[in-house]
């Protein structure tokens, strides 16, 4: 760049394009919550401690090495001075060749401004990066020599000096500068340590690469005697010595770091299925998970399990699920969790409170089964909730229960993203393994804590991908793809062999997916739906019956022969088949459900691809002889007539067929039909029935279904605002442009100086400015407060640090340090410069 | 994606025998999978632990049986059972006994952690020697056995590789003048021979004494045979004489009545079994030879202190041979890792098809009781029902309608009551065959039978076990030993050898009526039925009144 670089970060700032600053903020959206009114403004909020966090916290791994490097290097550092730290002395092409891209990240996030020759760290990431004996830096770097010998007596600089073989100067700043000369200067440097005792060299080689600090006792042993004679090593605290930062990079041949990582680990393909076999295996976990979560609902139809006082599901009714839905207890969690945030369960509200399905479970069974994927697969995408949680403990050491408060976790939504996105990239059918997947999302996303909930939500997304069927044998499935919104790829792609070993590194296509906004979600929820209705069995409408009394079903049931085999037999295996055993038990509770064994024969032959076996025929026969004469059916609606002939009539129509309605007395016929449909038939056939009162003679299943009040389902909980749209980001930086325009136009001076009564006013914008101005020039300044009681006062302030609506200042009228809150600062003005 | 197979989620497979590629099917899923029901339509195969070891045992591993699944399953299989079949399998071997020239027996591991933690087991402990290396350690000889059936139950199987000794050397051939061993008890010896030790799974009257004279003939040596009882050990005699280069002088008999120890000696359970005063004097019959091979027969029924000895004798060749590998008692993973694992499975119904076995009719007989006996039987102590029930007069007149339909064709007549089955010889005016019939009687009468001397047989349960009655094809059950699935399985054996002529063979169990019999017969008649026998059920009326 010919013209000057900018000054500061507004200034840098105010060079980019409308492009590049909504890159920013799309990067950044906590910078645009409230809108800022100018570019000064917007400026300081990016340098707020709490937003540069923000930003560290997401930036890749090498991006972030980049910006340690950065934080070590001298302030401004030239883009060789960067190149130098990443690569060492040796260079390294790999690195050289990615730095560009981490610089350009750290810049297009306000992170570092300036131009290549002087690049700047904005202060606070400077302050949250380098090195200081509270927060050791990641590059296991110490403070400069500069730095370290700040608090040394002037005597005992010269004499290191001295030792180190430079001649005395007249003062202590010139004397750490010759020092810093020689640590700096490789081939001086050299020639010192050469003369060095080789345990001396031990020590320093322990040090090198971090923590630097070391413990020494009063009187030091001759190795570390000879390094601190030198100031190759120099005290901080009574007891303590650190490596000088520059020893350590001579030592380090100029690298900051041990090892970068310039690009991303590579995913690793475990196998590679066909993606035929992929898509079923998905397709067939998916139509579990449907039948799964309808099991569930069912089992929780009567009363479901109590919602505990703190809220949620108990230990023992999680358990109980498990059992009912033979799955494991996570598993149980997953798919309660599932339900809950897709809105088909809720707690009911009532006094006794209770877990239900909800109105939108009724709605949602009438759907098609690819439908109805698509409606879990949604909520899970987009949960904040984390079923992984559950039996885990939280911060107060509180057990988390399933479907209870503390689950949510912000990260979830775009971790679960992101997994399914790098799967996405890979070739069709190709399995990575779990590992690499992490390692990934690591590089990605480095992080500091010890546990690892990105880590944990990952492995979490992983297990819940197959279980839900949007993965099928560890491979993305097409209808998942489709549920991204990813791209298709090509054919001929997924055609290509992967390679002569299984273990070979796949080629992974970068796929860059974005979180689709809700419309976008709908369009692509329909594509995967059309996808996946194809590969769903359809329900079948006979089964085997066999002479061991048993009956295999080869495949889904429709819902209503399921329903009465399930009441006529007792379920043996689930699975892709169900096996019903009839045991006088089982044929005894259909006849308690009002069957008779006439209906019974008569639904088995039905529905039978083969001759009812006899002994089969027995077993009816002979529980239906002994259940005795006295008969308490189970009808679902009746038709009464005082006239015979009426009901005659009736039994003779053939549009009547549908009713099943069977006399059982002359003035009396049961149906099978519920009272609706019993009602809208009679009245299709011409008659004007009216209905009766349920006197508790009537039993209708469906009415004791227990529901809650309509309930919406669980928002998400994200963290930090949503990413601005296109829109709302021009919007945006059309504000913040017309008000930095109002703020910068050039304008006559203001004004009279002020009378000395008053205190000064300016806006809140321009205070915020003016303070951290003067923190970086260390200007006092002249403000106004108001204090708790509501007293004004003038006082002379030197801010030291500004952040989270505070400045801390040293208080020139009061003599000490003080902290005041922004928002009482009335206004602020500069000291005239005889002040 | 239209395979005759499909996976159930509790591990159970379910095979539509109608579908075109179903024996293909069977026969890939037959080495991993244990053939549970075998009813008309479909079938079903469980997979458990032990059945993948056993395949891994035979020498398959979890890549093929992923195929199995993968290639005929009608719908996706679940990945999640995928990975826990391979990781189920990948236990089997990773802990294997061998012979080490320097230390003798050794356990050594391929994974230190699986060494490490069965090490741990309290119950492991007294069982090893001291460490070799970190992947190795000793094992005392004598705990061969202890140790394989400990690691079985800690989910580790060991793969016992140490070998067996050759036992003392004696010529035995097959005289296979005018019959020859059948094609699959061919691959039954085969099996067994090759995989070492095992158990051989055929069905009742399909051979099974002829797979114990193949494999024999295999080993060349000395022969421990243990058998069920008496009678069970004279045919075992009579079979081996007639079928093998053996005479009389080289088979000695050890039981109650005879104590001879030569080449081949067959001994009872129970005289092994025998206890005086605290010890079993007849233990030292193990040692009394160098055997070379020993032969359980009917090894469901090996009562739990032979498994003791068993365990002391893992040097030695085993071979079981069973009708069915289901115990009441439940010890099969005793057998599994005592004798070893199963080598050869044949469903009934295939050996049936194949002419081997004779084709039955199995008929349940209801009878009603009474109203005076009705009154009587609701009335009795709760332990005199059965017998009240099972013994009820009604019974007495259907078998003899049954004996005078079924005339000129021979008969037996089986129960479990003393005083019924003695009305019944004099009203049949038949010989009545019990526990207090002496053996030379007992083989007298069996022989008249066999003769045709006599059409009509009442026995007792003790001719439960093997004896051999080629041309029985009625047998009428009037009463049994409860709800037991294994008496039914062996009383239907009675009938099932293949009939000179190719009859039908009939198979009648009378019950009564709305009692305790009737829950009982339907207890005992499962097994049958799930093994594709399917019982019909006739009114008695319908009998007395054709009779």
């Amino acid at each position: 760049m010919s013209t000057p670089g900018p000054r500061s970060l507004a200034e840098a700032l105010r060079l980019r394009d409308d492009a590049s600053l909504s890159e920013l903020l799309r990067a950044r959206p906590d910078l645009i919550t409230p809108v800022p009114t100018d570019l000064t403004q917007l400026a300081t909020r990016a340098g707020t401690r709490a937003s540069v966090v923000r930003a560290l916290e997401r930036l890749d791994r090498f991006a972030l090495q980049t910006a340690q490097a950065l934080a070590v290097a001298g302030d401004p550092a030239s883009y060789g001075e960067l190149l130098g730290l990443m690569t060492g002395d040796r260079g390294e092409p790999a690195v050289a060749a990615a730095l560009p891209r981490a610089l350009g990240t750290l810049r297009a996030q306000a992170l570092v401004w300036g131009d290549d020759e002087r690049l700047r760290l904005v202060r606070t990431a400077r302050e949250l990066l380098a090195p200081s004996p509270q927060h050791p830096s990641p590059t296991g770097l110490g403070p400069t020599v500069q730095e370290a010998t700040a608090g040394m007596s002037p005597g005992r600089v010269q004499e290191i000096v001295t030792k180190a073989g430079l001649a005395t100067t007249h003062d202590s700043v010139s004397a750490v500068a010759a020092l810093t000369g020689l640590f700096s200067d490789r081939a001086r440097m050299a020639a010192l340590l050469a003369e060095a005792p080789a345990e001396s060299r031990e020590v320093l080689d322990r040090l090198v690469w971090g923590p630097p600090y070391g413990q020494v006792t009063a009187d030091p042993a001759p190795r570390l005697r000879w390094l601190l004679d030198r100031g190759l090593l120099l005290p901080t605290a009574p007891g303590t010595v650190v490596l000088p930062r520059e020893v350590a990079l001579h030592l380090r041949a100029g690298r900051a770091h041990r090892t970068t990582e310039p690009m991303p680990p590579a995913l690793e393909a475990t196998a590679v299925h066909r993606p035929q076999v992929v898509d079923t295996t998905a397709a067939g976990q998916a139509y579990t998970a449907l039948a799964t979560v309808e099991e569930l609902l069912k089992d929780w139809d009567e009363g479901g399990p109590a919602v505990l006082r703190a809220g949620g599901l108990s230990v023992r009714d999680l358990k109980r699920t498990a059992v009912a839905l033979d799955v494991a207890e996570p598993v149980a969690a997953f798919w309660v969790e599932l339900a809950y945030a897709a809105g088909l369960l809720a707690s009911d509200g009532e006094a006794d409170e209770r877990f239900a399905a909800t109105p939108a479970h009724d709605e949602w069974l009438q759907q098609p089964a690819d439908l109805r994927w698509t409606r879990l697969a949604e909520a899970w995408l987009t949960a904040t909730r984390t079923a992984g949680l559950v039996g885990g403990r939280d911060a107060k050491d509180r057990t988390l229960s399933a479907l209870g408060p503390g689950l949510d976790r912000s990260a979830a939504p775009e971790v679960r993203h992101r997994v399914l996105t790098l799967l996405a990239g890979l070739p069709q059918g190709a399995v990575p393994s779990a590992e690499s997947v992490l390692a990934r999302l690591a590089w990605e996303r480095p992080q500091r804590r010890e546990d690892d909930l990105r880590a944990r939500l990952a492995r979490w997304t992983l297990s819940e991908a197959e279980l839900l069927g949007v993965t099928g044998r560890g491979a993305l499935s097409a209808h998942g793809r489709a549920l991204l919104g990813a791209p298709a790829p090509a054919a001929d792609k997924a055609a290509e062999p992967s390679g002569p070993g299984d273990k070979l590194p796949v080629h992974h296509t970068p796929v860059v997916v974005e979180p689709l906004s809700p419309a976008e979600q709908a369009v692509a929820s329909a594509a995967a739906a059309r996808l996946l209705a194809p590969l769903l069995p359809d329900p079948l409408d006979h089964v085997l019956l066999q002479a061991d009394l048993t009956a295999v079903a080869p495949g889904p049931l429709q819902r209503p022969l399921a329903a009465m085999l399930g009441v006529l037999a007792d379920v043996e295996s689930k699975g892709g088949a169900t096996v019903y055993r009839f045991t006088p038990g089982s044929v005894r509770r259909a006849l308690d459900a009002g069957q008779a064994a006439a209906d019974l024969h008569a639904f088995l032959a039905a529905h039978s691809r083969t001759p009812v076996p006899q002994p089969l025929t027995y077993l009816i026969d002979d529980v239906a002889r002994r259940h005795g004469h006295l008969r308490v059916g189970a009808a679902s609606a009746y038709v009464r007539c005082d006239d015979d002939a009426l009901l005659n009539e009736i039994m003779a129509d053939k549009r009547a067929a549908a009713l099943r309605l069977r006399r059982l007395a002359p003035t009396v016929l049961a149906a099978q039909a519920d009272p609706a449909a019993l009602l809208e038939g009679l009245r299709a056939m011409g008659f004007a029935p009216a209905a009766e009162s349920a006197e508790g003679d009537v039993l209708i299943t469906r009415a004791d279904a227990h529901r809650t009040p309509p309930r919406t389902p669980p928002e998400p909980v994200p963290d930090g605002p949503p990413t601005p749209d296109a829109t709302l980001l021009a919007a945006a930086i059309r504000a913040i442009r017309a008000g930095d325009l109002a703020a910068t136009a050039p304008r006559k001076p203001t004004a009279a100086p002020l009378a000395g009564g008053d205190l000064p006013r300016t806006g809140s914008a321009e205070t915020l400015a003016t303070m951290q101005a003067a923190v970086l020039t260390g200007e006092a300044l002249w403000i106004g407060y108001v204090n708790a009681e509501g007293a004004a006062s003038q006082r002379v302030i030197a801010p030291i640090r500004v952040e989270g609506g505070f400045v801390t200042a040293y208080d020139h009228t009061a003599d000490e340090v003080r902290t005041y809150p922004l928002h009482r600062v009335t206004g602020v003005a500069e000291l005239a410069d005889e002040a | 994606m239209n395979g005759p197979l499909i996976v159930q989620s509790d591990k159970t497979l379910l095979l539509e025998v109608d579908h075109e590629r179903a024996d293909e099917c069977r026969r890939a899923i037959a080495v991993f999978a244990e053939l549970e029901r075998a009813p008309e339509h479909i079938h079903t195969y469980r997979m458990t632990p032990l059945g993948l070891w056993n395949a891994r045992a035979a020498g398959h591993d979890a890549e093929q049986v992923v195929d199995a699944l993968v290639q005929f399953s009608r719908y996706p299989v679940p990945h999640a059972l995928l990975v826990d079949v391979a990781e189920t399998m990948d236990r089997y071997g990773r802990l294997t006994l061998s012979k080490d020239p320097a230390h003798g027996l050794v356990l050594t591991t391929t994974d230190r952690p699986v060494l490490e933690e069965v090490l741990r087991s309290r119950r492991v402990a007294p069982l090893v020697g001291a460490r070799i290396d970190p992947d190795t350690v000793a094992v005392h000889p004598s705990e061969r056995g202890q140790i394989k059936q400990t690691l079985l139950k800690l989910g580790w199987p060991a793969e016992d590789l140490a070998g067996y000794v050759d036992g003392e050397a004696h010529p035995i051939e097959l005289a296979e003048d005018g019959w020859a061993l059948r094609p699959y008890q061919k691959q039954a010896v085969e099996n067994f021979w090759h995989g070492g030790s095992g158990v051989v799974v055929l069905p009742c009257g399909a051979g099974k004494t002829l797979v114990g004279a193949g494999s024999m003939a295999q080993a060349k040596s000395t022969t421990l045979i243990l058998v069920t009882n008496t009678v069970s050990a004279r045919q075992w005699k009579h079979e081996l004489v007639k079928r093998t280069s053996l005479t009389e002088d080289e088979i000695g008999e050890y039981s109650g009545t005879r104590k001879e120890i030569r080449p081949v000696t067959i001994a009872t359970y129970q005289v092994l079994t025998t206890k005086r005063k605290g010890v079993y004097p007849h233990l030292e019959l193990f040692d009394s030879r160098d055997w070379g091979l020993i032969v359980y027969d009917e090894v469901h029924l090996l009562p739990a202190p032979v498994f003791k000895f068993t365990a002391d004798l893992q040097a030695r060749r085993r071979l079981g041979l069973t009708a069915t590998l289901v115990r009441e008692d439940g010890r099969e993973s005793d057998v599994f890792s005592l004798i070893g694992p199963k080598r050869f499975d044949a469903p009934w119904k295939e050996i049936e098809a194949q002419g081997y076995i004779a084709p039955a009719d199995c008929v349940e007989v209801r009878v009603n009781l009474t109203d005076s006996e009705r009154l009587a039987y609701a009335t009795a102590e709760q332990e005199e029902k059965y017998r009240f029930c099972a013994t009820t007069a009604t019974k007495r007149k259907v078998t003899e309608a049954l004996v005078r339909r079924f005339a000129g064709q021979q008969i037996l007549v089986i129960g479990q009551y003393i005083d019924q089955l003695d009305e019944l010889g004099e009203h049949l005016n038949a010989p009545v065959i019990k526990g207090e019939t002496s053996n030379a009687q007992r083989e007298k009468l069996f022989d008249a039978f066999r003769e045709g001397e006599i059409s009509v047989l009442v026995v007792s349960k003790v001719a439960n076990f093997s004896i051999d009655l080629p041309e029985a094809t009625v047998a009428i059950q009037v009463s049994g030993t409860f709800g037991s699935r294994q008496e039914e399985a062996q009383r239907l054996g009675r009938v099932l050898r293949p009939k000179a002529d190719g009859h039908q063979a009939h198979f009648y169990s009378v019950v009564a009526r709305d009692t305790i019999d009737q829950d009982f017969a339907a207890h005992r008649q499962r097994f049958l039925a799930e093994q594709g026998y399917a019982y019909r059920i006739v009114d008695a009326d319908e009998i007395l009144a054709g009779g």
